[in-house]
């Protein structure tokens, strides 16, 4: 199975454009050739591919909007999805209607793509799985996980002349590794998969488990934490769904109050979507560039993402954090920069005097939204830190802990960066945190 | 779709396949969505494309394409073999399958009216009403309703000789209104939070709900929510509503008592069980009042079906026994290591992506109370609805809920509506600490359609039988006003 022609994704575009027959179309197809091998016990138990391409219309006049999607190579699918979108329109009733974005300057890249994850093979993805059970098997562990990769193509093109289109390539290896008495995790990405640590991701899970053996309760209580980059790049994901969206700021749901200092000095969150390090792509869902905002800055809550219809409203540009319009999520970031610090990561356990090492968050939900509040638990390595030292693991904790307030207290942060891609894509590009205080409550 | 079935099974049998299946799959979706007056989204899907699972070498390995002529059919073949050959390098135990019969036939969701032949004219109108009726409520911020519905028809042929033609239709629909203040954010679903609830069926399930007249009830609720005092803490009596107790079902039974679980293979994303088979028919998880099954078979669940992913015929089968665990969702590799039958929970997302354990129905039986009684005889307490969030380990023990409403309850009756509430607990004690689950008359089929599994993650939907039910001793608590 091969990705079809990019120039007959445009080609097939234009025909929907045409089938469409006036300016207010929108037409986005997104082909994606993805696998991913999963593996078990040792074993690979699960071992996936599949070759897809989603056509997605958007109609606007008279004031109405209808929308039509067809996944797959239906036949005569320009007319097919041009009716579909059309019935749609034509029976929602007239309101206020977003125009569609007319072209800007913006180029299509900086794009994160590698050939070499392009032309992956499941016999490469194996032999790493393989390397990794290898490892593991040597420290009489038990490995479990999952290598994927990925290729899309995506077209976006409106008849009022935006006309964009992007290859990326995404790879993304998660390991758990398990001992008699305890578990280690470590995970890696990065649109290359030459540039994929799988031995330093190996030696990284095997090494959390050696240590995560025997694991005892803890009472729960106010601990100062030092959160691993995995951990703080949770954190900021959630943080980022709770207000940077201008669409919470305009139901009045969001926690960001502009110009005040709501968290520690040296706290700073962008959205960079041209970031190196952060799987760069150069436009949204609506064909818009996408542009860097500034969320926090040192502490201060600064700007908010926009699409074109909540940039409507303020009669401000969008910022191009559009998701397939129209849409009642509003605008969303994809490429979350935290700032780096200057400690190294062992510095930062060797300050704290008391408290918890945390490798990773799990099952993470919202608890009060304007408050910033979430609930989780630990998982694969939480460790009790006395004296700037790691001395023993821990069982896993429950939290119930405001973001804000966590990071109104951060006493260090890393100089090294790690990027996290979380199940919807999302990048967030995060350094180690120690903040002094986390309320864990069982 | 069968000739589609043959060339794909003739293609992997030649090309060194033990055993194959083919899923081909046509799923239509329309939504409608109107928020805060006016039409946000009404959209249609088409969706159609060949998923191909196979055995080589003893491994598995699975293609997906959206193409379905022959040349496409015969490279997604030949790949699902070239990957299982690839798997067969990291292997352990060749595949076993436990032994099904072969089954040939149908089967089409029975259904009053099919939802796709309502007109959109009648389906705007309806969520019009309800978006205008919550609408109508001073300090209401925003508000939305939806409405849902899914054609899906599938062809299953596998190697061994099973030919079965399914057509599911489900049909769901919701709405939502928020109410904010300078610091609070309030909202109250119908008639369940996340989006929408879900069946089984025709669009009389959709006019079963009554959007309309529930529309300025939960917006008066959302509203009053913002002036109510924060919900009592400390250890107290829990009743929850039957879409809470559901929730709870899904979470803290259905998941732990999924084999795959429990043999580890979603260790790294979903995680492990505290079920394990050496407790099987010996663990006490529950009070002699807990009766939970997986029923592919009850009506209008958005688990019910006529076979499997794999093949395996809907079937009733009990988790929990009046406490006692008995046994799990399985598949047909997963029950060959134990020497057991599938119990047909083998489901796919989509074509795109391979069946794996799945909830069908998993219901919390019917009980002998009633809402009224068990409020009644609670001496101090919280009545609790509509979940909120939700939060459990990775082994299903340790979990955090909270709900949208509350009510605490003193001396056998509800006194004053709470917010912010949630409670916690570990998996078996809470069961065991059940008192009382409310009859037939209370007991309704919910439908969850966001249960996230799998690498590539599976969006699952999966029904819930529940009933009101209620729980001593249990830690309450909340986030501050």
């Amino acid at each position: 199975m091969s990705l079809r022609n990019p120039d007959d994704m445009v080609a097939l575009a234009d025909s929907v454009l045409e089938a469409v027959g006036h300016e207010g179309a929108e037409v986005a197809v997104i082909g994606c050739e993805e696998a991913l091998t999963r593996f078990a016990g040792n074993r690979i138990h699960q071992n996936v591919a599949e070759s897809s391409q989603r056509l997605r219309l958007r109609v606007i006049s008279d004031d109405r909007v209808g929308v039509a999607e067809i996944r797959g190579e239906i036949e005569d699918a320009p007319r097919r999805l041009a009716a579909a979108a059309e019935a749609a329109r034509r029976l929602s009733p007239p309101g206020e209607v977003t125009p569609l974005p007319r072209p800007d300057a913006g180029a299509d890249d900086p794009v994160a793509h590698s050939p070499a994850t392009a032309a992956c093979t499941p016999e490469w993805r194996a032999a790493q799985v393989e390397r990794i059970v290898s490892v593991s098997m040597a420290a009489g562990f038990e490995a479990f996980g999952a290598l994927e990769t990925s290729l899309t193509h995506t077209v976006v093109v409106n008849g009022r002349g935006v006309r964009r289109h992007a290859r990326s390539t995404s790879a993304g290896l998660v390991c758990v590794v398990r001992g008699a008495g305890g578990w280690g995790y470590a995970d890696r990405h990065h649109f290359d998969t030459a540039r994929l640590d799988v031995e330093g991701l190996a030696a990284e899970a095997v090494d959390t488990c050696g240590r995560n053996q025997g694991a005892e309760p803890i009472d729960p209580g106010v601990y100062a934490v030092v959160l691993s980059p995995y951990a703080v790049a949770e954190l900021i994901a959630h943080l980022s769904d709770l207000g940077f969206s201008a669409l919470a700021r305009q139901e009045r749901r969001s926690f960001m109050r502009p110009g005040e200092r709501l968290m520690s000095p040296g706290v700073t969150v962008t959205d960079d979507a041209s970031h190196p390090d952060a799987m760069p792509f150069p436009f949204d869902d609506e064909g818009v560039s996408t542009r860097g905002v500034s969320c926090i800055e040192d502490g201060v809550c600064r700007s908010f993402l926009h699409d074109s219809a909540t940039a409507l409203r303020e009669g401000v540009p969008s910022t191009g954090h559009a998701v397939p319009m129209p849409n009642t999520f509003g605008p969303w970031a994809r490429h979350l920069i935290v700032g780096a610090g200057d400690r190294s990561g062992e510095s930062l356990v060797a300050d704290c005097e008391r408290g918890l090492y945390v490798t990773r968050f799990w099952y993470v939900r919202d608890v009060h939204p304007l408050r910033t509040v979430i609930t989780g638990m630990t998982r694969e390595g939480t460790f009790l830190i006395e004296k700037g030292r790691l001395v023993r693991p821990v069982g896993d904790l429950r939290f119930t802990q405001s973001i804000v307030d966590a990071l109104s207290d951060v006493r260090g942060i890393g100089r090294e960066r790690s990027i996290e891609i979380d199940e919807g894509g999302r990048a967030v590009l995060a350094p180690a945190m120690h903040l002094g205080h986390f309320a864990f409550s069982s | 779709m069968r000739e589609i079935a043959e060339v794909a099974l003739d293609v992997a049998s030649g090309a060194g396949a033990s055993y194959a299946d083919c899923r081909v799959v046509q799923r239509g979706i329309q939504s409608l969505v109107v928020k805060d007056g006016a039409f946000a989204e009404i959209s249609s899907l088409e969706d159609e494309g060949v998923g191909i699972r196979v055995i080589v070498d003893g491994a598995w390995g699975f293609a997906a394409v959206d193409r379905v002529d022959a040349t496409s059919l015969t490279d997604a073949a030949r790949l699902a073999c070239r990957i299982a050959r690839a798997s067969a390098r990291v292997r352990r135990e060749p595949v076993r399958l436990a032994s099904c019969a072969i089954a040939i036939g149908h089967y089409v969701t029975p259904l009053t009216l099919d939802p796709f032949e309502v007109s959109l004219e009648d389906k705007m109108a309806l969520l019009i009403m309800a978006d205008e009726a919550m609408g109508s409520v001073p300090g209401v911020t925003t508000h939305e309703a939806s409405l849902e519905f899914v054609r899906e028809h599938r062809y299953f042929a596998s190697t061994e000789g099973s030919r079965i033609e399914q057509t599911i239709i489900e049909s769901g629909g919701g709405m939502d209104a928020t109410a904010t203040s300078a610091d609070d954010v309030q909202t109250r679903s119908y008639p369940n939070s996340f989006g929408r609830h879900q069946l089984c069926a025709g669009y009389e399930a959709i006019m079963a709900m009554d959007l309309a007249g529930n529309g300025e009830r939960i917006a008066s609720e959302a509203v009053a929510l913002l002036s109510a005092s924060v919900c009592p803490t400390g250890r107290m009596t829990v009743i929850l509503d039957a879409t809470q107790a559901a929730l709870q079902v899904h979470e803290s039974c259905g998941h732990p008592t999924e084999l795959d679980r429990a043999r580890g293979d979603e260790a790294a994303f979903a995680g492990t069980s505290f079920l394990t088979p050496d407790l099987v028919d010996t663990f006490r998880y529950g009070s002699e009042q807990v009766t939970i099954t997986a029923n592919a078979l009850a009506p209008g669940g958005l688990g019910t079906f006529g076979w499997d992913d794999e093949g395996v015929p809907a079937q009733r089968t009990v988790l929990v026994d009046r406490g006692v665990f008995r046994g799990y969702m399985s598949s047909r590799e997963t029950a060959a290591d134990l020497g057991w039958s599938s119990t047909g929970a083998m489901r796919a997302e989509s074509w795109n992506r391979i069946p794996i354990i799945r909830m069908t129905n998993v219901n919390l039986e019917p009980g002998g109370s009633s809402l009224e009684e068990m409020i009644a005889t609670t001496e101090h307490g919280v009545y609790l609805e509509t979940n909120r969030s939700w939060s459990i380990d990775d082994r299903r023990l340790n979990f955090q809920f909270g709900t949208q409403n509350g009510w605490e309850i003193k001396d056998g009756r509800l006194v004053r509506l709470v917010k912010n509430a949630l409670y916690s607990g570990r998996t078996p004690e809470f069961w065991r600490s059940c008192d009382a689950v409310a009859g037939s008359a209370e007991w309704a089929m919910w439908g969850v359609v966001n249960c996230g599994k799998g690498q590539p993650e599976q969006l699952m939907h999966v029904g819930h039988g529940a009933a009101p039910c209620r729980f001593r001793d249990v830690v309450v608590g909340a986030t501050p006003a």
